[in-house]
């Protein structure tokens, strides 16, 4: 931490935020908000003065409430920066200066009521986001108490009690009374792998935080009974399942089961759980002087400004998705933009430094370069042909496009932000931007050419370049089989697929077509093969009102390593496709050039 | 013409990864009845040195424009005859693939007469597409050497710390007072059971 | 992830099931839950 204080090259802002991110990989232009700390940090030598003599007392932060701090305070004693600062909502001084005690107090004359925030641009051509994640807040599951029963704490708030720097300097005593616990419990997967209380996902660190936590207080109170509640111990990393088995030797009781509630003891602040050991197939009950939740970790919620500001996109438990699970994993979908530590997913510290480190090498592939170059397959617009509708910026999921349909300004595309899905050309219906490399008349005459011979037995199948055509290729790969009747043309992303593709493709005379992509929350686009979605159902109801069976046209979501699947939905589909007849192909040739005619007239 | 286009499409056997399971030469007699391709040979491996000379010896030869090259996944070698034409002269862009290996001849190993009639199919789907590839132009742009880290946590401070070391100039972003984040909160740390700070 | 009290129609252009989900249709993967085919359209409820 030291090192970050005084090292040449790094320039830290602390009490700052991100407020504006525009640019793009290579040239990213950032405001950050420099909050007023309204003690000159340079000045300040953390002697401590000020605090003595400041009549505030409020909730400390990093003593998780085990303690107070003053409004002027440092937040730890190894703080960097090493200098205090005022909180000005908790000063009395906030509006008038009525207190001005620490002023006086200051010898060096470093406090200044005066400071505002400051607004720093900066020009940068690569971003790390490490933004972290928020602890579960367990006062949500009451059965446990929390809140409600002093002597039930936190994880977090156990590494305060046992810290040697903490409130009780290093004592362990429960907050009720602080009395030395003599039993304690410890409730695992408080938050997480619950699908109705707190989060479905396992939090990755709570079992060896239990373990670790449960061996420092054998080393300091050999005499202490410990009991771990859990569903399944996860020691899956180097070195854990030694500190697992090491804990066990100790003395610390496993039990395979969670506890339903927990009940107090008002008198002695002791509480009493029931649980079903699973392993032993008995009721226990168990009398605890101390409870610990081992509590989970989730997304942060104040996360939604950094992800808006350099589009990104999250899965579903809330945490920031990688480009690729695999293959990218701590490029974001934002080219030059990196993530590392808990921002992705729940881990540990050496995960965190690991993949920390791995986003520090991937940015500094961009940063050592003098130039980058921008794959030439990305949006262009024919500005004569664009009626500013703007429907182009609404499905771009990196917000490429500029547009304004009030101002009659016509689509810009800032080249280095696309990616190259081709949602926008798929979703212009004046033809107004294409994608170059893959233009609609590529396409169209991919199509025509597939169906120029015997159409009524041919299938179309539109797969997406990542995954459904690396499932096709997989298929090969194994030497799955499956009916020759197939004719794939590739897509970079499903969302390329215009709906006119689909339409030609059946007005040539294609009996079946399928439509496939990347799983939902797979897309290599960030989100763009959910236009796809919105197009497939627009597609569907077009086809029933021509009078077309809409069970022609399939969709699949395919990974790259589902070459099985690949192979069962093509001998599903062209079994489908054996089903159409020829009067039925000749009849949806008929209605789609009458509906043709019909918007000519 | 300037403008006339000249098609070259390449039918690789791969081994007998292709010529195993259809009929190459059939291929490529078809292929060369195609509209507006010039020439098409077949190559015992496309890919590999004598494979890429050919396509070359017949851009120089014949003035190709396009070249296609039938043989496997564009996922697979794509990149190797993009590079291949573009030492030529050609701009990269010009190349199509058609995919007669992952998506015909390992699909329909037991039938070798409809695996022929498919790949001569993904060989004129590729020649139309072909006929339509532009020329494009891959643009450059400066790039700023300056990085910005944010959120202070251990995290961010190990991705800044690699950084600044690595000679690039580091703004490191923190919301709370002082770095360290939830890290520093902590007693000690596993599997070490040393202090986090 | 609390999933939207909204209930939409979806019918299965595979095998024909018609079901209804509270799932939001964009967001999450649809599914269909006896054939677990992709191929699921939203009915009903014209925009």
């Amino acid at each position: 931490m030291k090192d970050v204080g005084r090292h040449p090259r790094i320039k830290l802002m602390t009490l700052s935020e991100v407020e504006d991110v525009s640019g793009y990989v290579g040239n990213f232009n950032v405001k950050v908000r420099r909050k007023a700390r309204y003690v000159r940090e340079a000045d300040c030598t953390a002697c401590g003065e000020c605090a003595t003599v400041c009549p505030v007392n409020k909730y400390n932060e990093y003593e998780v409430g085990l303690a107070t701090r003053n409004a002027i305070y440092i937040p730890f004693p190894q703080s960097i920066p090493s200098s205090y600062v005022i909180n000005m909502a908790d000063c009395l001084s906030k509006d008038v200066i009525t207190c001005n005690k620490c002023v006086e107090k200051c010898q060096k004359r470093c406090i200044d009521f005066d400071m505002r925030d400051e607004i720093v641009e900066l020009k940068v051509g690569a971003v790390v986001v490490a933004t972290g994640m928020d602890v579960y807040d367990p006062t949500r599951l009451d059965e446990y108490g929390y809140t409600r029963f002093q002597n039930v704490v936190t994880s977090l708030e156990l590494e305060r009690l046992i810290n040697a720097g903490g409130p009780t300097g290093g004592h362990l005593v429960r907050p009720g009374d602080t009395k030395a616990p003599k039993r304690i419990g410890f409730i695992q997967c408080v938050g997480s792998r619950s699908h109705n209380r707190g989060n479905p996902y396992c939090s990755n660190i709570c079992c060896m935080v239990t373990i670790k936590n449960s061996l420092l207080i054998k080393e300091h109170y050999p005499d202490t009974e410990i009991t771990v509640f859990y569903i399944d111990i996860r020691a899956f990393g180097k070195g854990f399942e030694d500190l697992y088995e090491r804990s066990k030797r100790e003395g610390v009781r496993y039990v395979r089961g969670l506890p339903e509630h927990i009940e107090e003891d008002p008198s002695t602040g002791s509480l009493r759980l029931k649980v079903e050991n699973t392993t032993a197939g008995c009721i226990e009950e168990h009398e605890l002087d101390m409870v610990v939740l081992a509590v989970g970790l989730e997304a942060r919620k104040d996360g939604d400004k950094i992800r808006h500001l350099l589009s990104l996109s999250q899965t579903s438990d809330g945490f920031l998705a990688e480009s690729h699970p695999k293959l990218m994993p701590v490029d974001a979908p934002t080219r030059g933009v990196f993530l590392a530590g808990c921002v992705e997913s729940p881990k540990d510290i050496k995960d965190s430094v690991t993949q920390a480190s791995a986003a520090a090498a991937r940015a500094g592939v961009i940063l050592s370069s003098d130039k980058i170059k921008l794959d030439a397959a990305i949006a262009v617009v024919d500005k004569e042909k664009c009626t500013f509708c703007e429907l182009c910026v609404q499905v771009c999921p990196y917000s490429a496009i500029s547009a304004s349909k009030q101002n009659k300004i016509a689509a810009h595309v800032t080249e280095a932000m696309c990616a190259g899905c081709g949602s926008c050309a798929a979703e212009c219906a004046f033809g107004a931007i294409s994608l170059r490399h893959f233009e609609d008349a590529q396409y169209m005459a991919q199509i025509e050419a597939a169906l120029a011979e015997n159409p009524q037995d041919t299938a179309i199948v539109f797969a997406c370049n990542w995954c459904s055509y690396a499932a096709a290729d997989l298929t090969g790969t194994s030497r799955l089989q499956y009916p020759p009747n197939i004719r794939i043309i590739r897509t970079m992303c499903s969302a390329r697929v215009n709906e006119k593709f689909v339409m030609q493709a059946f007005k040539l005379g294609a009996p079946v077509v399928l439509v496939s992509g990347c799983h939902l929350a797979d897309c290599h686009y960030m989100a763009a093969n959910r236009s796809t979605v919105k197009r497939m159902d627009r597609l569907w109801s077009r086809l029933e009102r021509l009078g077309i069976r809409p069970e022609r046209l399939q969709l699949e979501w395919m990974s790259a390593a589902e070459g099985q699947k690949f192979a069962r939905v093509m001998a599903e589909l062209d079994e489908r496709r054996s089903k159409v007849t020829p009067e039925e192909i000749e009849q949806t040739r008929k209605a789609l050039e009458a509906a043709d005619k019909k918007k000519v007239a | 013409m300037a403008d006339e286009i000249r098609i070259g499409v390449f039918v690789c056997e791969c081994g007998l990864n292709i010529a195993g399971f259809l009929d190459c030469g059939e291929v490529r007699r078809y292929a060369e009845g195609l509209e507006n391709v010039v020439v098409s040979t077949v190559n015992r491996y496309t890919c590999a040195d004598p494979g890429q000379q050919e396509i070359k010896k017949k851009i120089r030869e014949l003035n190709l424009n396009r070249v296609v090259v039938a043989s496997c996944s564009p996922r697979l070698h794509e990149p190797t005859f993009r590079t291949c034409v573009a030492e030529e002269g050609l701009n990269p862009y010009l190349v199509d693939m058609a995919n007669i290996r992952e998506q015909c001849s390992w699909v329909h190993s037991t039938d070798r007469k409809a695996a022929t009639e498919k790949a001569k199919d993904i060989v004129r789907i590729a020649v139309a597409r072909a006929r339509l590839l532009k020329p494009q132009k891959e643009n450059e742009i400066p790039v700023t050497d300056a990085v910005l880290v944010i959120g202070g946590g251990i995290a961010g401070i190990q991705a800044s710390l690699d950084l600044a070391n690595a000679e690039h100039m580091v703004y490191l972003v923190e919301k709370q007072p002082s770095i360290g984040g939830v890290m520093a909160q902590l007693d000690k740390t596993f599997p070490t059971m040393d202090c986090s700070i | 992830m609390t999933p939207t009290e909204k209930q939409s129609k979806l019918k299965c252009m595979r095998c024909g099931h018609e079901y209804t989900t509270s799932d939001d249709l964009i967001k999450v993967e649809r599914a269909c839950p006896k054939c677990r085919s992709n191929s699921v359209r939203r009915v009903g409820e014209k925009k």
